[in-house]
Parts: C-alpha cells; sequence; structure tokens
C-alpha cells in the first residue's frame, strides 16, 4: 500500500463525510423552486444531522442487538464502500482493491441489515418496508450487476480503478453509443437506490406509501443520523459513479494540489448539474403504483442486457 | 324534479294511520308519531318504497321520568320534504332496523352509548363513541346524567376490548394504522386485513376525541349554540352554520332578508370552493406530485384571504346569526371579488388541465378505490362521492334551502366511481361555486342583513350540501333553551365508503383514496 494510497483514501473520505449531506439539501432545493416555493437552505441537512447526533436513542422493548448494530453497519458499509470511488483523485491501479463485485456486495450487506432493522422493531410499517425494499431490490440488484458487468465488457476490467484509470487517460470513450444506454440504466438505478420519485417518496409522511423511510421509522437520535448520514453518502457515491464512467473529464491521476483543486471544482459542478436533474425528474413525475415499478426496474436490466449482447456480438 | 308539496298525501294513503298522528312542517317534511306496535310495519313498508335512510337519533324530555323518543329520518328521491318517524318509547328497548338499512346500525350503535338504550336483534353491539374505558352505566346524553368525573377503566380487560373483524387463512396479516399519524392529522384507527399488499378487509375505528357538542349546546340560548354548531367542523362552518340557523328560523318562523340569503350563499360556496382545493392539492401531494398541487394550495390561501376580507374570518367564524349574517358587504368588495374570481377561474382551470395532463397522475388515479353505484342508496353516501358514483344527489337541488330554490346549481354525475371521477366531480363543482357566486353578486339585492330575532319554541330539521355532501341538524327548543340538538355530517355517512372503496387497492394506495374522499375525523366524533 503506497502513502499516495493512503493519502487517496483520507481525502475521499473526508470529502465524502462533507459534501453528502449537501446533495441533499441541493436536491430539496431544486424541487421546492419547481414548486414555488423557497426551499431550505443548503446547510439545512447538516443542521438536521448535528440535531439529531445530540438526541437521545430510544429503543423498541421488543428490539433486539441488531437494532443496535445496524446503524454503524450501515455508516460503515458506506464508508468502505466510499473507497472504492474516487470523487476527484484515482490512484493508481491497485490489484488488492477495487473489485467491482465487492463493491456491489458491500451495498447487499448494507441492505441486508437495514431491512433486519425494519423487521427488528416489530412494528407493522417496519416490516412492510422491510418486505418492499427486498422485493424491490431483487430487481435493482441484478439491473445493478448487469451493469457493471456491462462495463466489465467495454474496458475489459472488473476493477474499478482500471475502468476508472482508462476513463480519465480517454474521457472520449464515454461517448461510446452502447454506453448511453448504461448511463439510463444508471441513472434508474440511482433513482431507485436512493429511494426517489417514481419508485419511493422522500419527503411522504404517509406511512403506509414508504419504503425506504418505514424501515428506519423505529430509529431515532443518534442511530437516526447514521441511517440519514449512511444514506446521503450512498446517494453521493452512485452520483459520482454515474459522473466517473459518463462525464469523466477532469479526473486527474497526478498527486498535485493544482490539479486535485482543479479536480474538486470540476467535480462539484458536475455534481450539481446530476442534482438538478434528479430534482427536475422527480418534479416531473407521480409516484408510480407499486406494482408497476418492476416495468421501471426491468427497464435498467433490459438495457445494460443490450449493452452487453452489443458489446460481446459486435466487435 | 322535486316535489315541493312533500310527501305527505302520499305517506297518507301509503301508512293507512289516523288523520291525527300525521303533521306537516314548514319545510314540507311529513312528521308521523307512531307506536311501538305499528313500527315493524312502518319501516317494512318505507323499506318497500325505497327510501333512503338519512339518521336515527334519541331525544329525552327534561321532565322527571319521561321515556326517550326515537326520530327516524327518511327521505325518497324527488321530493323536498323528509320522512320523519316519531317514536315515543315504552320501554327501554326497541326492535332493530339494521337489516332493511345497513347503515342504522351505526346509529344504534350511537343511541346505545349515548342514551343506554338496547336495539333487539342488533347485528352490531359494539360500543362506537364511548370507547371501552368508559364505565357501563355511563350515557352522557340522558337528562338525568350529572356532569363530574367518572373513573375511567384503565387497562380494559382483554375480553372487553373492541373486537375488530377477524379475518384468517394462510398469509392473512394484519396492519394497525393510528390512532397517532405520522402526519399532523387528526386521529382515526384504520385496521388493515391484508394479504402480501392487497387489502382484504379495511374497518375504520373513529371518536377518539369526542368533545360532546350536542351534550353542550343542552340548556344554551340558541344564540350561544351557534358557536357550538361552528366548531362542528373547521372546514365546514359556514355550512353547520347555515344549516343550524336554518332550523331555528324554521322553528320561529323567520324570514331571512333577500341581501342575508344572497351573502349566506356566497360565504357557503366560497367555503366549499377552499375546502374542495385543499381536497384536490392533497390528492396530488399524495401520488408524490406536488408541483402539480402548488397552485391548488396558493389559490386555497387566496380564497380564504377572500373570506377574512368578506366576514372577518378565515374560515366565517362568526359570519352567520340567526336571522341573517353578521356584517355587511359593501358593494365595492363584491366588485372586486367579481373580477378576482376572473382570474381565479383562469388560473384555476389551468391547474386543472395541467394536472390532468400528466400521464403518471392519472395512472394513480384511474381506476383506484371504486365505490359501486350499488352501494350509494343503502350506506347513504352522499356529496361528490355519490355523484362520482353515478347518483345524482345535492341537497341544493334535493332540498332546497336559502337561495338554492332560485338558483339552482348545475350538477355533474359520473359513473366511475374511482379517484379519478371523485377529482372530477369535485373540479366541476369548485367551477359551478364560482358561477353561483358570480349570480349571486349580480342580482344582490339592497336591504336589511338581518331578521328581527324573535326565537321560539319548537324542534325543526334542516338540511344543507356542505363540501362533502349532506350535513342534517335537529335542533329542539324549549322554553328559550336548547332542549335537543344532533348534528349528522356528510363524514359520518360517507366514512364507511372507503371500507368498500380500498377492497382489493394495495395497501399503498389507501391514502390517495383516503383523500380522495377526505372526510372530517371532527365533522364524524362531536
Amino acid at each position: 500500500m503506497s502513502v499516495e494510497f493512503i493519502l487517496y483514501c483520507l481525502m475521499n473520505l473526508g470529502l465524502v463525510i462533507v459534501l453528502a449531506p449537501l446533495f441533499i439539501s441541493l436536491i430539496k432545493i431544486v424541487k421546492a423552486s419547481a414548486q414555488g416555493r423557497k426551499g431550505p437552505s443548503v446547510f439545512q441537512t447538516y443542521r438536521n444531522l448535528m440535531k439529531l447526533f445530540k438526541k437521545e436513542v430510544i429503543y423498541s422493548s421488543n428490539s433486539s442487538w441488531i437494532m443496535r448494530i445496524t446503524p454503524y453497519v450501515n455508516i460503515i458499509c458506506m464508508l468502505v464502500a466510499a473507497l472504492f470511488v474516487p470523487l476527484v483523485f484515482i490512484p493508481g491501479p491497485q490489484s488488492w482493491f477495487g473489485n467491482v463485485i465487492l463493491f456491489l456486495y458491500i451495498f447487499a450487506l448494507a441492505r441486508f441489515f437495514m431491512a433486519l432493522a425494519g423487521l427488528d422493531a416489530g412494528s407493522t410499517f417496519g416490516g412492510m418496508g422491510s418486505s418492499r425494499e427486498m422485493s424491490l431490490s431483487s430487481l435493482t440488484e441484478p439491473a445493478m450487476i448487469l451493469v457493471f458487468a456491462a462495463l466489465a465488457f467495454v474496458y475489459q476490467a472488473t476493477n474499478l480503478f482500471d475502468i476508472f484509470i482508462t476513463l480519465s487517460e480517454s474521457p472520449l470513450m464515454a461517448f461510446n453509443p452502447s454506453l448511453m444506454l448504461l448511463a439510463i440504466s444508471l441513472f434508474i438505478i440511482l433513482i431507485a437506490e436512493t429511494a426517489r420519485i417514481p419508485l419511493d417518496n422522500p419527503e411522504t409522511h404517509l406511512e403506509l406509501t414508504m419504503v425506504h423511510e418505514a424501515m428506519i421509522l423505529e430509529q431515532s437520535g443518534r442511530n437516526l443520523a447514521l441511517m440519514e448520514m449512511s444514506a446521503a453518502v450512498k446517494q453521493l457515491l452512485l452520483m459520482s459513479v454515474l459522473i466517473n464512467i459518463f462525464f469523466p473529464w477532469g479526473n486527474t491521476t497526478s498527486f498535485t494540489i493544482p490539479a486535485i483543486a482543479g479536480s474538486l471544482v470540476l467535480f462539484l459542478v458536475k455534481c450539481i448539474l446530476l442534482a438538478l436533474v434528479i430534482g427536475l425528474f422527480e418534479s416531473s413525475l407521480a409516484k408510480m403504483r407499486l406494482f408497476r415499478l418492476p416495468n421501471l426496474l426491468i427497464i435498467a436490466s433490459v438495457l445494460a442486457f443490450l449493452t452487453v449482447i452489443l458489446e460481446v456480438f459486435l466487435p | 324534479m322535486v316535489y315541493v308539496n312533500g310527501l305527505m298525501p302520499w305517506c297518507h294513503r301509503l301508512f293507512s294511520l289516523p288523520e291525527e298522528r300525521f303533521s306537516v312542517s314548514q319545510s314540507h317534511d311529513t312528521i308521523i308519531s307512531i307506536q311501538s306496535s305499528e313500527f315493524e310495519k312502518v319501516i317494512s313498508k318505507i323499506y318497500d318504497e325505497s327510501f333512503t335512510m338519512v339518521c336515527i337519533f334519541a331525544s329525552e324530555s327534561a321532565v322527571p321520568d319521561s321515556k326517550p323518543t326515537l326520530t327516524y329520518v327518511f327521505e325518497r328521491t324527488g321530493y323536498a320534504g323528509f320522512l320523519i318517524l316519531k317514536l315515543e318509547l315504552s320501554t327501554e328497548n326497541v326492535i332493530s332496523i339494521g337489516l332493511p338499512f345497513p347503515t342504522a346500525c351505526l346509529y344504534e350503535r350511537e343511541i346505545r352509548d349515548g342514551f343506554g338504550i338496547e336495539f333487539i336483534n342488533a347485528k352490531d353491539n359494539r360500543r362506537l363513541f364511548l370507547h371501552e374505558n368508559y364505565p357501563k352505566e355511563f350515557h352522557p346524553l340522558r337528562k338525568t346524567f350529572r356532569n363530574r368525573p367518572v373513573e375511567t377503566i384503565q387497562p380494559v380487560p382483554p375480553d372487553e376490548e373492541y373486537q375488530f373483524k377477524k379475518v384468517h387463512g394462510e398469509g392473512v396479516y394484519q396492519i394497525p394504522v393510528g390512532p397517532v399519524h405520522a402526519g399532523i392529522i387528526e386521529p382515526g384507527h384504520f385496521r388493515f386485513s391484508v394479504i402480501g399488499e392487497s387489502i382484504y378487509n379495511l374497518e375504520v375505528r373513529m371518536f377518539w376525541k369526542h368533545r360532546g357538542i350536542e351534550k353542550l349546546a343542552e340548556g344554551k340560548t340558541p344564540e350561544q349554540a351557534a358557536a357550538l354548531a361552528e366548531a362542528v367542523s373547521g372546514d365546514e362552518t359556514a355550512a353547520n352554520t347555515w344549516a343550524y340557523c336554518t332550523a331555528v328560523e324554521r322553528i320561529s318562523g323567520m324570514l331571512v332578508p333577500p341581501r342575508a340569503e344572497h351573502l349566506r350563499l356566497i360565504f357557503a360556496e366560497m367555503e366549499r370552493i377552499y375546502s374542495l382545493l385543499g381536497d384536490m392539492a392533497g390528492m396530488s401531494i399524495d401520488v408524490a406530485y406536488p408541483v402539480g398541487a402548488c397552485p391548488f394550495f396558493n389559490l386555497r390561501e387566496e380564497i380564504l384571504r377572500w373570506n377574512d376580507n368578506l366576514s372577518g374570518s378565515r374560515f366565517y367564524k362568526g359570519a352567520f346569526v340567526i336571522g341573517g349574517i353578521r356584517k355587511d358587504v359593501s358593494a365595492e368588495k363584491l366588485t372586486e371579488l367579481t373580477q378576482y374570481l376572473k382570474s381565479f377561474s383562469e388560473r384555476y382551470e389551468d391547474a386543472v388541465r395541467s394536472l390532468l395532463a400528466q400521464p403518471s397522475v392519472i395512472d394513480r388515479f384511474d381506476t383506484t378505490g371504486v365505490v359501486r353505484s350499488e352501494l350509494v342508496a343503502p350506506l347513504n353516501l352522499t356529496g361528490p362521492i355519490a355523484r362520482a358514483s353515478g347518483v345524482p344527489t345535492d341537497v341544493r337541488i334535493d332540498h332546497p334551502y336559502g337561495l338554492y330554490s332560485k338558483l339552482i346549481p348545475r350538477i355533474k354525475i359520473l359513473d366511475g366511481g374511482d379517484v379519478l371521477c371523485r377529482f372530477n366531480i369535485k373540479a366541476d363543482v369548485i367551477k359551478n361555486s364560482v358561477e353561483l357566486i358570480e349570480r349571486a353578486i349580480g342580482e344582490m339585492p339592497v336591504g336589511p342583513i338581518l331578521a328581527e330575532s324573535k326565537v321560539k319554541d319548537g324542534s325543526a330539521l334542516s338540511a344543507v350540501e356542505s363540501s362533502r355532501g349532506q350535513n342534517v341538524h335537529w335542533v329542539d327548543i324549549r322554553n328559550g333553551k336548547i332542549e335537543r340538538y344532533k348534528v349528522r355530517t356528510a363524514s359520518f355517512c360517507n366514512w364507511i365508503a372507503i371500507e368498500f372503496a380500498v377492497l382489493n387497492n394495495i395497501v399503498p394506495d389507501f391514502p390517495l383514496i383516503n383523500k380522495s374522499m377526505n372526510l372530517s375525523y371532527a365533522g364524524t366524533d362531536l
């Protein structure tokens, strides 16, 4: 492990933690202005998290150790996953780190514990949320696996760092037409994984319609803050994956301050634009009926599958 | 076609009872006093002639050792007057009519809690508005009842708990929701039995914050009790006070001056507009499309400010008084209102158009939460819900009051019975309300706004169309004081519709179905 890689890890973790809540607020602001409202300040998510961190944690008397460890499992999973996705600086190839399958299963592990915690408190809504989340994830996970399989075919690599390095060296590869299909798939996955309209509604107070929110309904205080932070980190990571693959211009591989600063500015601009797109996309649709959601998720799988076919059979 | 002469001659032939048992009220209601022995025969005739049951209530005279009287109210399409049966009880029990008239069960349970009257052969003997933690012999509507603290039963023994309908089978599970909800809404308990996500059965349990409005009214002067009528349900304030005032005016034979009648209509229609705008915004919010809801919220706020401008209260609190209205509205204000309504109509139609142009919204509204038209009459569903299920009913047309005998509303009927139909019906009601207000302003007479107050003793029934449907008020005045005040709002009837509308729908669609009806919890739990 090189010093450069350790510095990369520290910088990436720091950036993820600092920036993740920002984009939660930003999407809220975009949605609010689409509705003609003012919306919260960009710092509101930070304030909410600070407030929750100070509050006491209350456990249901029916709950077990699952409820207690889930917030930590979640945040640790997300922070480990954060090491896989360079935000501004891409370190050299790592033979021992960056496997794409591991990246996907870290997400699955976090989801597994979140669903268990939903059941653990013994409230009806938690169980309902877990059951919905697991049925939906049986469709999002294959789509995600197919997307990354397709990427592996395109770049002939199963290591995320290798893929990102190839891309930053020749960003024009992103104009590969078959990758455009993947971009759509990845966007659908991003919406699904961050529990947004039309799959879920992060702003709702209607327990009976909730998916993600229902699972964390019994969480409180510091634990709730950790769960919300995990969700924010997950969103930023998926946004960065999308950006790194389809808009890789500006990602630097040289570890110098001017290069990193330039890369950071560009990254922020790209993220803000993506947040704008997500916010407008959410504002333009009503939530779909629960039983129609598979249609949308299957589109993601089919497009990813098409890319695989294109890459394998068309030279 | 509405026969203003009422049901009297027809009932006379039908029941073959002696002449002196019949009387006709000023509003053409036919009142028949019957005895226990004739009761079953009369009810079966009423059932055969396809009357709809409006409500049942009990009342008691303050004279010691007097027996309670049960009042059964029916209506029949085409007749302006109601049919009112008065049954003086000789014993403490009476035969249940829950079999021919299913909604009677609710009223019978209400009377059983309030008065302790037992109904023989009743299908459902569970408590209604007094939950299980009230002592058994606690019947607050009896005249012998004394107001003092009672010892509640805490906790309720398991075998005395409220029994929800049990659904058994593989994979069936229950979802209890409420009475405390995640949003800032009123309390109500919903017990779902579901298989997967499909709803197999739903039971609604209300009455978590009973205020005792009917009991509070007793012994108050008619003027004081008007404040209680206002408190029945916040966004039906104008409708309920209008109904209450109409009942008192009918008792006293007071004639409301024409200018007051016009202003009353304007107030009531303005209330209908803001109330339904809230429903429409809510439906859009509940399918997670807030962009479509915002124009409705904006318009609603503007109407609320206009309410304040016209009457001094955003919700018309204190605007209606017995004999007229409290405060006159200047001609300039009315002209301004006409101009405002022009811009309102344009923006409103834009908002409806753009919401209905959104396929993802239509997909959620269409075929969701169907109320079948066969259910409307037996369950006595009223208002927009009934009209969305193909039944033309509107108190303003069926039992005209105030100015509605001259300014006849135009109603729209759709027969899909789903959320989309209810949305369209509500959208059309608002358009018609704007027209009615414009016409009322156009022909506004000058003159006094208040009749001379001379409240007499007696009793009368009045019905109005609130934004949710038919609200019925019964006022009985003895010695210048309220003896009995009974209110039955549209919400009380319509809550049962939701239990049928959700069947075979999925759980996440329940909030939308609920919002498409937007019933009042307070209006149910007086």
